[in-house]
């Protein structure tokens, strides 16, 4: 009679232990699984701490003296196409305050509106307060491709 | 076109050499092969005679293959006391006032300098007459003011861009200094000493000085260097303006600057003063402590209640910038991606500076777009930041969620392998027994 008693709570806490278990597994795909693929997967935007950066536009959307802002990583970056089809780039962040320079066609010069500086087509700081000539990167365009890398 | 370097023009002008006294040297290519001026006065050892022949040998004039005589005049073909004949245009040591003549015997002559340097101007001792310097000495005999051998010290010329020459930019200060920072010398004038100290301590030193930008300005890029005389009241915009163009023209453009030139006051210099230029600070505007519209205006008049508007929408940018950049950062170094949002919010530095600039106007219709333009950016940036937190914080939970359920079923596990073992000693138990 007493050993009768005692099997219904043993049976109780096997079933739950059992519960746990089955349902456990649907858990650990669900919140263990996704939050991981969440750090795994690479998120939208892609060469973040970039070397090197394929531009979103192809030469062709890059018409003779024009120039063009892009994206290397968090930085700007300025995109210059001479009248002679030549492509050149540059950081685009004024080396005297960090203001984003332009181009201007008028001038074929780079130009920073904040202070009225300008930059040759070598980056070099020719007028203006800028102190400092703009640090050049390597274009190459690879087919319909332009990629800008940091120089050596 | 880039600010031109009068110091470094001066010492490329004066680095030919000044012959005869009729007109320039006759171009050798090279010192003649006897010199006995060099020859004597080396060997004589007199503390007067030999250093000058010592010094020359790095003198800019001596390697363009001028001599002794090309200044001195004499014959330095004949040996001793019958070379230094007055005969043989032999002149000693020019007087102060003829030695302007001396110099310009070359270096106002575009033909002559032209064989040196075809894009060296020749106008020095024209704009020498025209300054302080020149007026005092050729008008009022006064020998105590600044002539060519003063600032280009005579047998040790160096062109400016040599960092040893007393007209580097780096050593301009000094090389001007050397009279004006002497209150003995400068007693009888009556103008202060304190210029170089003050100069010193300015943004345009350190800017020298430190971050080693040749560029930035020295004595001669506000004053002139052969033409220097102080900037009148009116044209101290103008000289500011070389370098700081934007400023200097929404200043033309405001009330402060008929204002200013009514009332004497000498433009830009009245708020940033003149040699003591420090670097302009957000605390500069509005009429708090440390503001300077505050020396003229009253927090209650017109003025002062714009340069208050004024302050207070730099610094709402300001702060929303730093703001924004401090959310992006934390969301960056978390392990976010945010680069797109930090790099839109880069874009809002050119706000920042464009709105510093336009206070110069004095005219809150002039910034305000400027600043609601880049507050819309900053916003847009920290709700990106916030985002990529809330987004961090769901990983996190989700993170601490799957490892509470992983530490469960290890619990789980481990209940049922002890109960699978106590299951199995029963049975082997009971097994036993039966």
């Amino acid at each position: 009679m007493a050993e009768n008693q005692s099997a219904p709570p043993v049976a109780s806490r096997r079933r739950f232990v059992d519960w746990l278990l089955g349902t456990s597994v649907g858990g650990l795909v669900a919140a263990v699984v996704y939050p991981a693929a969440r750090y795994v997967v690479p998120p939208a935007s892609a060469e973040s701490a970039a070397s090197s950066v394929t531009l979103p536009f192809s030469p062709d959307d890059v018409e003779p003296n024009t120039g063009r802002i892009f994206k290397f990583g968090s930085q700007p970056g300025i995109l210059v196409r001479l009248a002679s089809g030549e492509f050149r780039a540059f950081s685009a962040k004024c080396t005297h305050l960090g203001c984003i320079v332009q181009y201007r066609a008028d001038l074929s010069q780079i130009w920073c509106a904040c202070h009225n500086g300008h930059f040759d087509l070598n980056g070099h700081n020719v007028e203006g307060p800028p102190p400092a000539p703009l640090p050049d990167f390597e274009v190459n365009v690879r087919g319909d491709q332009i990629v800008v890398s940091r120089g050596a | 076109m880039r600010r031109r370097r009068a110091g470094s023009v001066a010492a490329s002008i004066v680095a030919i050499g000044l012959a005869g006294v009729c007109g320039p040297p006759v171009l050798r290519g090279q010192a003649p092969a006897e010199d006995n001026c060099r020859v004597c006065h080396a060997a004589l050892g007199d503390p007067r005679l030999t250093p000058p022949v010592e010094a020359f040998a790095t003198d800019v004039h001596s390697a363009r293959g001028l001599g002794c005589a090309d200044c001195h005049g004499g014959d330095p073909s004949v040996a001793g006391m019958e070379g230094m004949d007055p005969r043989k245009g032999f002149v000693g040591r020019p007087s102060k006032r003829r030695s302007i003549d001396l110099c310009g015997r070359c270096h106002s002559d575009a033909t002559y300098m032209r064989q040196f340097n075809p894009s060296l101007r020749v106008d020095q001792v024209a704009e020498y007459r025209t300054s302080v310097h020149g007026q005092r000495l050729l008008q009022r005999g006064d020998t105590a003011v600044a002539a060519c051998a003063n600032c280009h010290p005579a047998h040790s010329i160096k062109p400016a861009v040599d960092p040893t020459s007393s007209v580097n930019p780096l050593n301009v200060s000094t090389t001007c200094g050397a009279c004006h920072a002497s209150a003995e010398h400068m007693r009888a004038y009556g103008i202060p000493t304190d210029q170089k100290a003050k100069y010193e301590r300015s943004i345009h030193w350190e800017a020298m000085s430190v971050r080693r930008d040749l560029s930035a300005p020295t004595c001669n890029d506000c004053h002139g260097n052969h033409g220097a005389a102080p900037p009148g009241v009116s044209s101290v915009g103008n000289v500011c303006g070389q370098c700081h163009s934007v400023q200097a023209a929404y200043f033309g453009g405001s009330r402060h600057a008929d204002t200013f030139q009514m009332i004497g006051a000498p433009g830009c210099a009245t708020c940033h003063n003149n040699h003591e230029i420090l670097a302009s600070q957000d605390g500069m505007l509005g009429v708090g402590e440390g503001a300077v519209c505050g020396n003229c205006h009253s927090p209650d008049d017109p003025g002062g209640v714009v340069a208050t508007a004024l302050r207070q929408a730099v610094d709402t940018l300001r702060w929303s910038l730093d703001s924004a950049a401090a959310i992006l950062t934390r969301a960056e170094r978390a392990g976010m991606e945010v680069s797109q949002a930090q790099f839109d919010l880069d874009a809002v530095i050119t706000e920042l500076v464009s709105a510093r600039a336009a206070i110069h106007s004095f005219a809150l219709d002039s910034v305000r777009p400027i600043v609601d333009e880049g507050l819309a950016a900053t916003d847009t940036a920290f709700v990106r930041g916030r985002r990529a937190l809330a987004d961090l914080r769901f990983r996190r939970t989700g993170l601490a969620v799957s490892v509470l359920i992983i530490l469960a079923l290890v619990a789980g596990l481990s209940l049922k392998i002890r109960n699978l073992r106590q299951a199995r000693a029963g049975v082997s138990h009971g097994g036993n027994h039966g």
